[in-house]
């Protein structure tokens, strides 16, 4: 046996913990620069922990076995209890299960101020659901009223430039027809005193005396342009006259244009 | 369950529920290796005590690796340390197992009892013996020969050989 040979046993009784102290420090110290003992303590270990492990004590009572008396996990348990922190997530859990018990008469309170809160909440949104409702309706009239008007405007304009309109000049405007539309068409017609407006006036065949049609009063430009509400191919003749606001049945002035539409 | 490892973690924040279950898992252990080095059962449930209050006290001495291991080693030292304590032979005492390494390998930390008493049964007589007396015993390689009456150098190599076999047969049964 080598000199090695014998530190390779020396290392095994180290692992088995039966040296006694000079001859262990002299081992721990060849340990730190020797591999390959190094390596047998490494394997040899296990085997030791395992000659403990065989000193387990056996749980069966009834087969003889030696087990401590119940009482000393009591005392020990006891000891370090004192010196225990709760742990966090256990109180967490223990916070989260607890069941909150609440008086009758609070639980009756609480429903009570939930309804009333939720009905007047509920018959707030329906008065706002109903407003809101109207002002869409009224949106609604007004774009309907508005594409009316752009169709009106559209249709006076193709009247008014037509190629197939018929013209007829008048002092500072014209008179148009095209087909059964007939219009008043003014570009410099002085504005009426206050109390005034300008009147409408057509003849139809075979009449004798006027008709009173609309009144209507120029922009401050000067500009008038209105159809005059009638089966324009049943018309014969066309005035205007300045009359009290609100129109006259009969021309209470002289005519500021009359013209025949032949 | 969770492993020895992290129940230390928690015993190190003051975790008495963790430290109990360390107690259920391994106080058989340690009692075991206390009675059969003391040989009597107030002074194997003193040891325990001491074992465990020393845990809690000072987690930080186990650092990782084995806890099994580990507090059986601690075990067997503090057991003794009250031999030394008690014996008027002090001198034929051995040092104690280091404690403070964690060199062993973890596929031996979940090792069966009987598993390994039937494994430690199988060694020979001649290898089991100096085997128990240098652990459980607690005394050095000279005494056991001076016991035995054999020779140091065979006492060494039967510990040596015998260990081999033991680790052999242990490889076997994890393996299986």
């Amino acid at each position: 046996m080598t000199a090695h040979d014998a530190m390779l046993d020396d290392v095994a009784v180290y692992a088995l913990g039966a040296l006694p102290a000079d001859e262990a420090a002299a081992v721990r110290a060849h340990l730190a620069t020797c591999a390959e003992c190094t390596r047998e303590y490494q394997r040899l270990k296990p085997a030791v922990d395992a000659v403990a492990y065989s000193a387990e004590a056996c749980a069966d009572r009834a087969a003889g076995a030696v087990v401590p008396n119940p009482r000393l996990k009591a005392r020990i348990m006891n000891t370090i209890r004192p010196q225990a922190i709760p742990r966090l997530a256990n109180v967490g859990e223990m916070r989260a299960v607890r069941p909150i018990v609440w008086p009758a008469y609070a639980v009756a309170a609480a429903c009570l101020a939930i309804a009333l809160i939720t009905s007047v909440f509920n018959i707030s949104l329906n008065e706002q659901l109903h407003q809101s409702q109207l002002q869409v309706a009224q949106f609604a009239t007004h774009a309907r009223l508005l594409n009316r008007q752009v169709a009106l405007q559209r249709e006076e304009l193709a009247d008014l430039t037509s190629s197939d309109s018929q013209h007829y000049a008048v002092e500072g405007g014209e008179v148009v027809r095209r087909g059964n539309r007939l219009y008043i068409a003014m570009q410099t017609m002085a504005m009426p005193p206050r109390g005034k407006v300008y009147q409408a006036w057509i003849m139809r065949p075979g009449a004798t005396r006027m008709t009173p049609s609309v009144t209507f009063m120029p922009d401050r430009g000067g500009i008038a342009v209105l159809p005059i509400p009638v089966q324009g191919t049943k018309v014969v003749e066309v005035a205007v006259s300045m009359e009290p606001d609100g129109g006259s049945k009969q021309p209470t002035s002289k005519p500021t244009f009359v013209v025949k539409l032949t | 369950m969770e492993n020895a490892a992290g129940l230390m973690a928690r015993v190190r924040e003051r975790d008495a529920g963790a430290f109990e279950t360390l107690y259920d898992t391994h106080h058989r252990l340690v009692y075991g290796i206390a009675y059969r080095i003391l040989g009597d059962t107030a002074a194997a449930e003193d040891v325990t005590q001491s074992v465990f209050l020393k845990i809690w006290s000072n987690p930080e001495r186990f650092v990782d690796g084995n806890f099994s291991g580990w507090i059986a080693r601690v075990a067997r030292n503090q057991s003794v340390d009250v031999l030394r304590r008690r014996s008027p032979a002090a001198a034929e005492l051995s040092e104690s197992i280091p404690d403070g390494d964690w060199l062993e390998e973890r596929a031996f930390s979940a090792l069966d009892a009987e598993a390994v008493r039937n494994a430690v049964a199988t060694l020979p007589a001649e290898q089991r013996e100096p085997i128990e007396l240098g652990f459980f015993g607690g005394i050095t390689h000279a005494a056991i020969a001076q016991r035995t009456g054999i020779p140091l150098g065979t006492i060494k190599t039967r510990i040596r050989t015998g260990l081999r076999r033991l680790r052999e047969a242990l490889e076997q049964t994890v393996i299986a």
